[in-house]
């Protein structure tokens, strides 16, 4: 035996003393041996199985099915891009591509030659306001474009090895975060000169050393207030200045920035801002989480939204116990101790509260049903398995509501009388589990977790799961099969897991933004949250709104309200002055919703009427630039590969629908390709066996019911948009300066460098890859 | 109890009874490929899927318990719909044949791969049995025919075809020397058929009608029998070949009448004397003309599946419909008219001569020829040392036999994704976008060879291994479209079957795990 199977063997044994040696302690063994070794080594899986319960098919079958496990050894950093719904619309997938090239990988290849470096993509990290985002180990950078890689890595580099305290999110440029001057560029803003404004500031700034992003924004509906100029300083503090004339830019500037050298100075005040985790581009990391009021910028913002799974978002420190009882944390638990179980689902029932994580089932009925069911035990899951691409609202609330979400797994819990408790929590989101887990601990410190409850005879105690990435676990009968230690296949239902779920146990399944809603509706009674919403959706929605709108964020909205008021009031509007095409909801499951149905009201009933599906509440906002076609391929590709691969409609079905849409995006599709598509999609639907196949073909569904033209331009050979890369081509026209920038960027030379001369690009050579026209100056670069 | 209808059906049911438990006690059938009783139910291939008409939703019926008042229809268009869906959809990523394009290619449709396994193991009786089933004429063919087989073959892609026609003729050679025992039909059906002409064709019909228990008589101009092959040279097919194929033939219950030239008169009185009449003339330049039968432009006019021709009991084969070279496209139709006829006569109906569905996936990658090779030897293509009109020797067949690629499933009978594209008329080709999965073949003791490219994913050796406690047995690998049923570590088949080889073969709906020496065509 060699030394290294030997340390190998005596590190297996050590996790295995840890986790334990039965069948479902597999995932968190597997974990912790990755965590070891940056890889899943055979030698140590032969171990696990020599040693523990654990069977080599069952290891093999759990170790290849979620895709956080690696077989192959991987470099000695990790890259990690995110292709979330959010970064994908901003352009991921050239960033994956201009990383790739970076690395010279070819086919399949992830690691560089040198070892240094793994290169994957990952489904959605969840940042989706700072889209596109890459993740180079522990650092996330933010607004990554094609042009950015070297910095990317120059940054990540000069950070390797240094220790202290560093920022854990960074620009993709590299450099702090110093601030940002946003200037309108609606039509009124231009009308009452926001261009001379701007061009004051660019030169008010020069020779400074402020590293200030300028950055243009759409209209932000205050029309009557033009030029508006929004300063967003080091501190994330924001300040909206209103009729900015360009003589008083310097004293702006100044009011807010010291040239540089006084940064670090700076840096040591506390972090004061409100919507630093929540709204778009100014998410500084989520390990600070002082919270200051707003002021007028966010207002609109917040004017629309109504907080109850978020209620005191931006006052709430997130692990304060103290702070959240003095908001009335806890006290529905203590009330609920006195109630009859019985009045506990009532309330719950007659609230309206239906489940949050997307099929809207009824919760005090779920609830009633588990209740009902005679056994030694019962269980009761937290399901914070996110896995939508474009989504976070799961991610946001156990980050920033922890006792919220334990009150009320605690009141179901004891309504229903479970004995033990899961939180499945997503492996893409470590800071949800370390803040879990010390809320948990600070939970038992103070007897509201374990035995004998607040001195009750109600026991429950509650454990973390973590995930290992696999979107169909949000399925319930998927991630029950998780947590068995099983590949995460769904099956049948009936039996349900209030019947027989985990272990054969009665299993009360709720999503995390439910179990963050019932302290609330125990605390204010029944009827204050059923008078919110509409007929048949009661009380609020959490939804995450990125994509091409000026402030995306987490936001909690009563049910009813307009996709319009999302968009334009709460959002404010689309980005860059650019027109609506239409919002995602939903995510794979969900569908794609055409500005002519801007007013449809968000509710379970009016979403699946037109096509979509609350899902579990990311909105993603979709302008004239984002081609439909295109998106409708990215969801399928996303479902195709996170399908679990049991059943035939959804393992083949989604396979090859995507094929057709490969087909057409790449300009060899038919007519008779859009009438197989609809089959298939039929069928998807009604034969797969559980809700990620049937509801895969939505995306496909919606988009060909509202953009059919768009299918039939691309069968005739173009792509509106100039989204599908196969089926345009890149030129320069006369605009051009000659300054070289573009031929200097080019990666493979298909641009010769001509200073001072019109360039133009050798289309036999163009890859597509965007990054000339990103870095063009006068915006010469056309696309056709 | 629980109380639910099935197909109109009311029946009463234990707490706990699948949908497919109960119609089976109905005697309702239901299609099924991922469901093996005793190995629980796991839900993959959906071709079991079945209508609650209360709410129109589709489910699988083979894990799906039965629940008070469900109304359940098992066989309406949607439920075939759905059925034909899941095979198209799993027929598209299933890379394996069926049938080996030789035998596909051959215009008779030659067992070509089981004449051959049978030729490599000596048993040459059974050979010859095989090709008889769809060769009347065998060692005159292994002599004259063209042999589009060869074209077919795989082994040409490697290097050379296997000389599958000298093989053919080699073991009706073989059966000529011993000398052939004269058919004898197991009962007589009392029917007649009367066929004229007594060449490829004629003599073809003749003997699988003969075999088939029904009173041949043939009618020749000619002084004896053969039609066009007598302008063949003696050099290529030795007269004495051919007079003793024929008699072996026409050694039975079989009348010939020569020198009979058969005119329109006497065709009516044939067709009342006789069940059935059968034209295998020759080319007919002319001469049915004004005989009130239908002629295109080649021929006799014909249902192409059926060879019936536009009067009553009156069918038609062989160059009387178009003028050909090749003689084993008449022996073919020979055989078929007969199957057709027979069934006739059984049933009542003229029906198509069947065409079973075949799964084909075309040329091998270069990568592949390793695969195949696995099963088959390094060899050069053996020619006949004796020459073509003699044919091979013992050592030759032997070892040009070996050389055989298989390309052929195992399991072309039992094979459930085959059975069921049948009854469904599933299309294969329908959602071919994407490049196909690689083949890749391994072979473990007792005869078990694993093709991963055919399998469907139904689970069922994953589940039998588990049950049997395999130290290593099979998993599933990875997820989604690209989920493999595989031995862990890269160990091999051999290692994950180590108590459970046999059933495992048994039990796979398809032909991905089978034993290589089943040979269910030859039962």
């Amino acid at each position: 035996m060699t030394e290294e199977i030997q340390q190998i063997i005596s590190q297996v044994d050590k996790v295995i003393q840890q986790k334990g040696n039965t069948k479902k302690a597999l995932i968190p063994i597997l974990q912790a041996i990755q965590d070891e070794y940056n890889y899943l080594p055979e030698e140590a899986l032969r171990h696990v199985c020599d040693t523990t319960e654990i069977t080599p098919e069952n290891i093999t079958g759990v170790a290849s099915f979620y895709s956080q496990f690696r077989m192959k050894k991987a470099g000695q950093h990790l890259i990690k891009v995110c292709v979330g719904t959010a970064c994908h619309v901003k352009g991921a997938g050239q960033v994956y591509d201009a990383f790739k090239r970076h690395f010279n990988l070819t086919g399949d290849e992830e690691t560089d030659a040198e070892g240094n470096y793994t290169l994957e993509k990952v489904s959605c990290l969840g940042c989706c306001t700072l889209a596109p985002v890459v993740q180079v180990d522990d650092v996330t950078y933010g607004h990554v474009t094609t042009d950015k890689v070297d910095s990317v890595l120059q940054d990540f580099e000069s950070q390797v090895g240094k220790t202290g305290k560093k920022s854990k999110y960074r620009n993709a440029d590299g450099s702090e975060f110093q601030g940002e001057i946003r200037i309108g560029l609606g039509s009124c803003c231009v009308a009452s000169g926001s261009d001379e404004v701007k061009k004051e500031i660019e030169q008010t700034i020069e020779g400074t050393g402020i590293n200030l992003q300028l950055k243009n924004v759409g209209c932000v509906g205050m029309c009557h207030q033009v030029p508006l100029v929004e300063v967003i300083d080091e501190n994330k503090k924001s300040k909206l200045y209103a009729k900015v004339k360009p003589n008083e830019v310097a004293d702006i500037i100044h009011e807010h920035f010291k040239p540089k050298g006084l940064i670090d100075r700076l840096r040591s005040n506390t972090f004061h801002w409100l919507e630093k985790m929540q709204t778009d581009t100014v998410w500084e990391g989520v390990d600070r989480y002082a919270i200051d009021v707003r002021d007028e910028m966010v207002s609109s913002f917040l004017d629309r939204q109504l907080p109850i799974a978020t209620e005191h978002r931006g006052v709430l420190n997130p692990l304060d116990m103290d702070e959240y009882r003095s908001f009335g944390g806890f006290d529905a638990l203590k009330r609920i101790l006195q109630t009859d179980r019985h009045d506990v689902i009532r309330m719950v029932k007659d609230s309206g509260l239906r489940g949050r994580g997307g099929a809207g089932f009824l919760t005090g009925l779920k609830w009633e049903l588990v209740e009902k069911e005679k056994a030694e035990k019962k269980y009761l899951i937290c399901n914070g398995d996110e896995g939508d691409p474009g989504a976070f609202m799961d991610r946001m609330l156990l980050e920033s509501y922890p006792y919220r979400v334990i009150e009320g797994m605690l009141i179901a819990a004891w309504a229903v009388q479970a004995t033990d408790g899961y939180f499945y929590i997503r492996a893409e989101y470590p800071l949800a589990v370390t803040r879990i887990r010390q809320a948990l601990i600070n939970c038992r410190e103070q007897n509201l977790v374990g035995k004998n409850i607040l001195g009750s005879d109600f026991s429950f105690d509650i454990q973390i799961y973590e995930g290992a990435g696999a979107f169909v676990c949000g399925e319930e009968t998927a991630l029950m099969a998780s947590i068995e230690g099983n590949r995460g296949f769904p099956t049948i239902r009936p039996p349900f897991p209030a019947h027989k779920g985990l272990w054969g146990f009665p299993t009360l399944i709720n999503n995390t933004e439910t179990f963050a809603q019932v302290s609330y509706i125990i605390r204010n009674g029944e009827s204050r949250f059923s008078e919110i919403g509409t007929e048949n959706s009661k009380g609020t929605k959490v939804f995450s709104l990125t994509g091409k709108v000026n402030r995306g964020g987490l936001i909690e909205v009563p049910m009813g309200i307009t996709i319009r008021q999302i968009v334009e009031e709460i959002g404010g509007g689309v980005q860059n002055g650019k027109q609506f095409k239409a919002v995602q909801v939903g995510g794979p499951s969900g569908g794609c919703i055409p500005a002519s149905l801007y007013d449809t009201p968000i509710d379970y009933h009016s979403l699946l009427e037109v096509g979509a599906m609350m899902g579990s509440g990311g909105l993603v906002v979709l302008d004239e630039d984002d081609c439909m076609v295109d998106i409708a391929r990215y969801f399928l590709s996303f479902t195709q590969n996170e399908s679990c691969g049991k059943c035939t409609f959804c393992r083949v079905g989604t396979k090859r629908m995507l094929d057709i849409l490969n087909r057409i995006t790449s300009g060899k599709g038919t007519k008779k390709d859009l009438e197989e598509l609809k089959y298939l999609a039929e069928w998807t639907r009604k034969g797969s066996l559980c809700n990620l196949g049937k509801s895969a073909p939505n995306p496909i569904v919606t988009t060909l019911r509202y953009f059919y033209e768009e299918y039939e331009a691309h069968i005739e050979g173009r792509c509106p948009t100039g989204k599908c890369t196969a089926m345009i081509t890149y030129s320069i026209n006369d605009e051009c300066i000659g300054c070289t920038k573009c031929a200097q960027k080019c990666p493979v030379d298909a641009i010769k460098f001509e200073p001072h001369k019109k360039h133009s690009v050798n289309t036999e050579l163009c890859i597509k890859c965007d990054a000339c026209r990103q870095v063009c100056p006068v915006d010469a670069v056309e696309v056709v | 109890m629980i109380k639910l209808t099935i197909n109109s059906q009311p029946i009463t049911v234990p707490e706990g009874t699948t949908l497919l438990e109960a119609a089976r006690t109905l005697q309702i059938d239901i299609p099924t490929m991922c469901h093996l009783e005793g190995t629980g139910h796991f839900t993959s291939c959906m071709v079991c899927l079945v209508k609650d008409t209360r709410n129109g939703r589709l489910m699988a019926s083979c894990s799906m318990p039965a629940m008070e008042g469900m109304n359940i229809i098992t066989d309406d268009d949607e439920c075939r719909e759905s059925r034909k869906a899941s095979l198209e959809l799993l027929l598209s990523e299933h890379v394996g044949d069926c049938e080996a394009p030789c035998q596909l290619v051959c215009p008779a449709h030659m067992n070509i791969p089981l004449m051959n396994r049978l030729i490599a193991a000596g048993n040459h009786d059974k050979a010859i049995e095989v090709v008889k089933r769809d060769i009347a004429l065998p060692a005159i063919l292994g002599r004259i025919c063209p042999a589009p087989c060869e074209a077919g073959c795989r082994r040409k892609q490697v290097d050379e075809a296997v000389s599958i026609c000298l093989l053919k003729g080699f073991s009706a050679d073989q059966e000529l020397e011993k000398g052939v025992t004269p058919v004898q039909p197991k009962e007589q059906s009392g029917k007649k058929v009367a066929i004229i002409g007594a060449g490829p064709a004629g003599l073809a019909a003749a003997f699988y009608l003969n075999k088939a228990g029904h009173q041949v008589t043939i009618f020749e101009k000619n002084e004896k029998a053969g039609g066009d092959l007598f302008q063949i040279e003696e050099s290529v097919l030795p007269a004495k070949v051919m007079e003793a194929e024929f008699s072996a033939i026409l050694n039975s219950d079989i009348k010939t009448h020569f020198n009979v030239e058969v005119d329109q008169q006497r065709l009516e009185q044939l067709q009342q004397e006789n069940d059935a009449v059968v034209l295998a003339t020759g080319a007919i330049n002319g001469q049915l003309k004004g005989w009130g039968i239908s002629l295109s432009k080649t021929g006799v006019e014909v249902n192409k599946d059926t060879y019936q021709t536009s009067i009553d009991k009156v069918f038609a084969i062989g160059n009387a419909l178009r003028s050909s070279k090749l003689a084993v496209r008449s022996v073919g139709q020979g055989k078929e008219v007969a199957f057709v006829i027979d069934q006739y006569f059984k049933t009542k109906e003229v029906k198509p001569y069947p065409s079973r569905f075949n799964s084909k996936f075309g040329k091998l990658q270069e990568t592949e020829f390793v695969e195949y090779l696995k099963e088959s030897v390094d060899e050069k293509r053996l020619e006949a040392t004796r020459g073509k009109a003699v044919g091979f020797t013992m050592e030759e067949a032997v070892a040009e036999a070996k050389r055989c690629l298989h390309c052929d499933c195992r399991n072309p009978e039992s094979c459930k994704l085959r059975e069921l594209s049948d009854i469904y008329g599933a299309q294969q080709k329908r959602f071919q976008y994407d490049e196909r999965f690689k083949v890749e073949k391994e072979f473990a003791p007792q005869n078990i060879v694993y093709e991963s490219a055919k399998c469907i994913k139904c689970g069922i050796c994953v589940r039998i291994t588990q049950q049997y406690q395999e130290t290593f047995g099979f998993s599933f690998i990875g997820r989604g479209f690209d989920v493999k049923v595989g031995v862990p570590f890269s160990e091999s088949v051999e290692k994950a079957l180590e108590k459970t080889a046999a059933l495992v073969a048994e039990k796979c709906p398809t032909g991905a795990l089978a034993k290589t020496n089943t040979e269910e065509q030859l039962k």
